[in-house]
């Protein structure tokens, strides 16, 4: 249902947005687009509320609190996903 | 000085309108802004790096939220196209006659508009009983029944329209005034088919805003 307001951001370019929409790196237009994007739209607020909940508690684990199998777990993915694979 | 809500312009700051979500919360800062009390505005509100940013009574539609709060703006002003933004911000009285009953009745209002430009349409192409269909809806889910049956292809501007009036009646009957009032905003785009088109219709929902928050009407008392 965009064709109406071709200009307008939809739920995909919201979600690649929301880093740089809470780093505030966004210019004006953008910003203000992806906060009208979130005035009426459930789906998204949901997202930014939860991608708030999580970097609110990652930012209370210190590198020690990671279980080792995890942290090897964590690593491992980030290999694969550097080399593509 | 330009003014949001009937100011002479005498005063260096400006008067205008803010959106917050239950309990004075910003929508997107997350802070909680201080409440007016004994006769006296809030605290003023000066965002790191930022700007205030507040509305027009026109720019309403865009900003919904839960709660609806008369604020004053400091200069330096800026008028942006749905917005405008001052240097800090301070809340100085709620309007209280902007609440959850009042959200959920705007949804019911743009998704009636939407149907009601629909059946305009629809007369127009010669489809007078879907016309009849849909103007004998009494109640958003039976509107968003009716329309959805209609919905079956985009072949025309009326069938088009209906898609559209559908979404607002489901949103409205959902209590999500907001997303109800978006998509009957489009039904009203390709009714009107011109350009301007979203603004009248922005315009239109502005009104009814102001209406039933009671904008217009003079300041009893803070609260």
């Amino acid at each position: 249902m965009s064709k109406v307001r071709p200009e307008d951001l939809v739920c995909k370019d919201v979600v690649e947005l929301l880093t740089e929409f809470m780093d505030g790196a966004l210019d004006e237009g953008t910003r203000t687009k992806v906060e009208q994007h979130l005035v009426w739209c459930p789906g998204c607020t949901e997202y930014l509320r939860q991608f708030r909940a999580t970097i609110g508690a990652t930012r209370k684990l210190a590198e020690e609190d990671l279980p080792q199998r995890v942290r090897e777990n964590l690593l491992d993915a980030f290999r694969h996903w550097r080399h593509g694979s | 000085m330009p003014s949001a809500t009937g100011d002479t312009g005498a005063s260096e700051t400006m008067r205008a309108w803010k959106f917050l979500e239950r309990g004075r919360v910003a929508p997107f800062g997350g802070h909680i802004w201080p409440a007016p009390g004994g006769g006296a505005p809030g605290d003023w509100i000066q965002p790191p790096g930022g700007e205030v940013f507040a509305c027009r009574s026109s720019d309403l539609p865009w900003w919904i939220n839960a709660e609806l709060w008369e604020v004053e703006l400091e200069p330096p002003i800026r008028i942006l196209s749905t917005q405008v933004a001052g240097r800090r911000g301070r809340l100085l009285r709620r309007m209280v006659g902007w609440d959850d009953v009042a959200l959920h009745a705007y949804g019911v209002a743009c998704a009636e508009r939407a149907r009601d430009l629909a059946v305009s349409i629809l007369l127009h192409e010669g489809r007078s009983a879907d016309a009849d269909a849909l103007r004998q809806t009494r109640t958003p889910l039976e509107l968003y029944r009716v329309a959805q049956g209609l919905a079956t292809d985009a072949a025309t501007p009326g069938t088009t329209m209906v898609g559209y009036v559908a979404a607002a009646a489901l949103r409205a009957a959902e209590g999500a005034g907001v997303a109800a009032a978006r998509h009957s905003a489009d039904a009203g785009v390709i009714a009107d088919g011109t350009a301007g088109a979203l603004e009248r219709e922005i315009d239109w929902q502005a009104r009814w805003i102001a209406d039933r928050a009671g904008l217009a009407r003079p300041v009893v008392a803070a609260v």
